[in-house]
């Protein structure tokens, strides 16, 4: 076993803090307040090349594993930027994966070069109202015209998708109860989000508010073939291949968001004075932040693991959905804690906790439920039942 | 609301306890268990004359109601008193309403009466006898008490129903095997009946097991409530004593938010148990789901603040020298006597409106 790091992972961690140390906490907390976008953060991100860092070198990018990904998000997030500064980069890491394992070359030579380079936003159209976590429910239907395919229907909770020229579709173009399998007659496209024919509505919501999530509600949406990726019907499955490293993935934004918010917490814990010393000397403060240390500790090391397999092409989906449902809970507990450690001040937007215990929360919830993961767990890593 | 206990339910709330203090002290305790007999103790209970509180006077009791009996019970898990007998003449001596010279023997002259149902679950769960040829058949594994008792009360299905029978447990048809516990304050036997006559009594059977499973859940909830106080009071009194580092060590901030948190877990047990022995004893709307919350939240609670006073006593409180044993293998027992949390639990959640489990 080896824990270190490699020299360019190592690397890649100190250059990555060191840009996004140059938008502070105070940035973060403008961009969050305004619902802005963080443009020159994303700007920055992509002038370093940082965007492309998984897309093979062919089409400009790094060609580099998840684990040097997660470690970038990671840093992104514990840099203060949060969820705000990884969500606004989060899909051009690592989104189009199954563009670029799946997608014609022509495909992939029209868009991967452009996010790399940070011109081309983009965002994942997956999830609808009603559908949620059970994705071969959905309804979101592409009718074949010619050249061209006709869509209809919604999608919910879809991040970016202000900011994006694209989006990465996912429709039915077999009505679920006329395929064999559930599995069969999803098509995944990437094409242009055109505005005359899907309208986007903002979801008001709790946090990481600089990037917005949105409700599409796409009417006649012309999708010329060529955007299609890959074959008619087989887009589950080029989903399906794309989910663990994207739960690693999230499992480092909210390892950062942790190790960021534990950071806060432990100079406030040193600098704060309540009784004639710091606070940080009460054992109700000091052992829960020890406790979160620990804890973040440990589900970082299940993180590294699941990298590490994904990265050599092993099976990672026990480890990918461990690390997803230890990192969330031991982000959110150092959150929680940070805002704790601080009092009344912890509920002050300008001592930046607040921001990253509403942040971090939603990892609780998102890209699935920590239940979700239990599920997984329980069913196809132990052999139980299958419970829902 | 206001809601507090009498005059006279206090006084004998604290008359029992300054009783208990002088005749059933842990050092007592412990030599009753040596000897593995707690006949002195009961035969002092009876014979003082506190085992008539609770109990209306037609049987020969005193007065008073499941309330008085929850406040005693609550004692007797304060001071670890071995109260196996106590308890099961508590969940017997309803069914006794038609033999009032036999309900008197119990509650004046201390006779022990049982009823012969498995200690593991609620009272009112369907139980394994059956009544055929003019005799009992089957078996009752871990009945409270049944070891010491002269008489059984036995729920047996006979007709179609439940119907109780008063049976003589000397009889050479019946046959007990001792069962040790781990809380040694309290003792069960598995009950064996062959063939054995019994007579019937004249009462609703099942209405008898229901609202004995209502007084069991409360009753266990009272004792755990008092054995969650007594392990308050030693870990907090341990706490100053104990010095380390050069301060004592309930100087330590996790220490002393462990103890206030028991304090607030006891405060809510409280509450809870009181309340549910008083609308359990005055059969009042809810009586079922008060009771069960009871045997649910409160028994849990204390089996976690036993944890939490162990861990505040450090290595002295696992030894057998030390009296914390006595109370946390009490709270221990108590949780699963007469139905876990998690059975009692899902009575609560079968009375609420959500979907059954598929």
């Amino acid at each position: 076993m080896d824990f270190e790091l490699t020299e360019d992972q190592a690397i890649i961690r100190k250059a990555v803090a060191e840009l996004a140390a140059r938008f502070d906490d105070q940035y973060w907390l403008e961009k969050d307040s305004a619902h802005e976008f963080p443009a020159e953060f994303y700007r920055a991100f992509a002038e370093a090349g940082w965007l492309g860092i998984t897309t093979p070198e062919e089409y400009g990018g790094h060609g580099l594993g998840i684990t040097e990904a997660s470690i970038v998000i990671e840093e992104v997030a514990a840099s203060g930027g949060g969820m705000n500064a990884a969500s606004a980069v989060h899909l051009s890491i690592f989104g189009l994966h199954p563009v670029i394992v799946h997608g014609s070359e022509d495909l992939k030579r029209r868009n991967l070069p452009r996010i790399v380079t940070g011109d081309l936003h983009a965002c994942f159209g997956v999830t609808e109202p009603e559908a949620g976590l059970d994705t071969t429910k959905i309804t979101t239907f592409a009718r074949r015209d010619g050249d061209h395919y006709v869509v209809n229907g919604r999608k919910v909770w879809i991040s970016k998708a202000q900011e994006s020229e694209k989006i990465l579709l996912l429709t039915r173009t077999t009505k679920f109860d006329e395929v064999a399998k559930k599995t069969d007659g999803l098509t995944l496209f990437f094409t242009e989000l055109d505005r005359d024919r899907v309208n986007i509505r903002p979801i008001k919501k709790m946090g990481r508010n600089a990037v917005s999530s949105n409700e599409l509600f796409i009417d006649d949406l012309r999708i010329p073939v060529a955007d299609r990726v890959g074959e008619e019907g087989e887009g589950f499955r080029y989903i399906l291949d794309g989910l663990n490293p994207e739960r690693m993935l999230v499992a480092a934004e909210a390892l950062g968001l942790g190790r960021v918010a534990l950071r806060r917490a432990v100079a406030y814990a040193n600098e704060r004075e309540v009784f004639g010393r710091p606070i940080g000397m009460n054992q109700g403060l000091q052992f829960p932040l020890a406790d979160s240390l620990a804890r973040l500790d440990a589900a970082e090391l299940v993180l590294r693991k699941a990298t590490w397999l994904v990265d050599r092409g092993q099976p990672c989906a026990r480890e990918a959905n461990t690390a997803k449902y230890l990192c969330a809970e031991a982000g959110f507990q150092a959150a929680d804690r940070a805002l704790q450690t601080h009092g009344g001040m912890g509920y002050a937007e300008e001592y930046h906790v607040a921001r990253y215990f509403r942040e971090a929360r939603l990892l609780r919830i998102a890209p699935i439920s920590q239940e979700m993961v239990l599920n997984y767990l329980g069913s196809h890593v132990l052999g139980l039942p299958r419970s829902y | 609301m206001r809601w507090e206990l009498s005059p006279e339910q206090e006084m004998f709330r604290d008359s029992f306890r300054e009783w208990l203090a002088a005749y059933a002290a842990t050092p007592a305790i412990r030599q009753w268990l040596r000897d593995d007999d707690v006949a002195p103790f009961e035969a002092r209970l009876a014979g003082d004359g506190w085992l008539g509180a609770g109990f209306g006077e037609e049987l020969g009791g005193q007065g008073g109601g499941l309330l008085e009996l929850a406040l005693a019970a609550e004692q007797l898990g304060y001071s670890a008193a071995p109260a196996g007998s106590w308890l099961a003449a508590a969940l017997a001596v309803p069914a006794l309403s038609g033999e009032p010279d036999i309900a008197a023997g119990v509650l004046e002259r201390g006779d022990v009466v049982a009823l012969a149902v498995t200690a593991g679950r609620p009272p009112d769960e369907p139980g394994p006898l059956r009544w055929e040829h003019g005799g009992l058949q089957g078996t009752v594994p871990a009945v409270l008490g049944a070891g010491r008792a002269a008489r059984l009360v036995v729920p047996a299905w006979a007709d179609g129903g439940v119907t109780l029978f008063l049976v003589d447990a000397g009889q050479a048809s019946v046959s007990r095997r001792g069962r040790k516990l781990l809380d040694r304050t309290r003792s069960a036997a598995d009950v064996t009946f062959a063939r054995t006559p019994g007579r019937r009594l004249d009462v609703d059977g099942a209405g008898i097991l229901a609202a004995a499973a209502l007084r069991a859940a409360v009753l266990v909830a009272a004792d755990s409530l008092g054995a969650a106080g007594k392990m308050l009071e030693l870990a907090v009194d341990y706490s100053k004593q104990r010095t380390q580092f050069g301060v004592p060590i309930g100087s330590f901030q996790a220490v002393k938010h462990a103890a206030a948190t028991m304090l607030v877990s006891v405060e809510a047990s409280r509450s809870i148990a009181y309340f549910a022995a008083a609308s359990a004893g005055q059969g009042r709307e809810g009586a079922g789901l008060h009771a069960a919350t009871a045997k649910a939240q409160v028994t849990q609670a204390a089996r976690q603040g036993a944890d939490a006073a162990l861990t505040m006593h450090g290595a002295i409180g696992y030894t057998w020298e030390h009296d914390l044993q006595l109370f946390y293998k009490r709270a221990k027992l108590n949780a699963e006597l007469y139905g876990s949390p998690e059975v009692w639990n899902e009575r609560l959640a079968s009375a609420l409106p959500l979907i059954p489990a598929g």
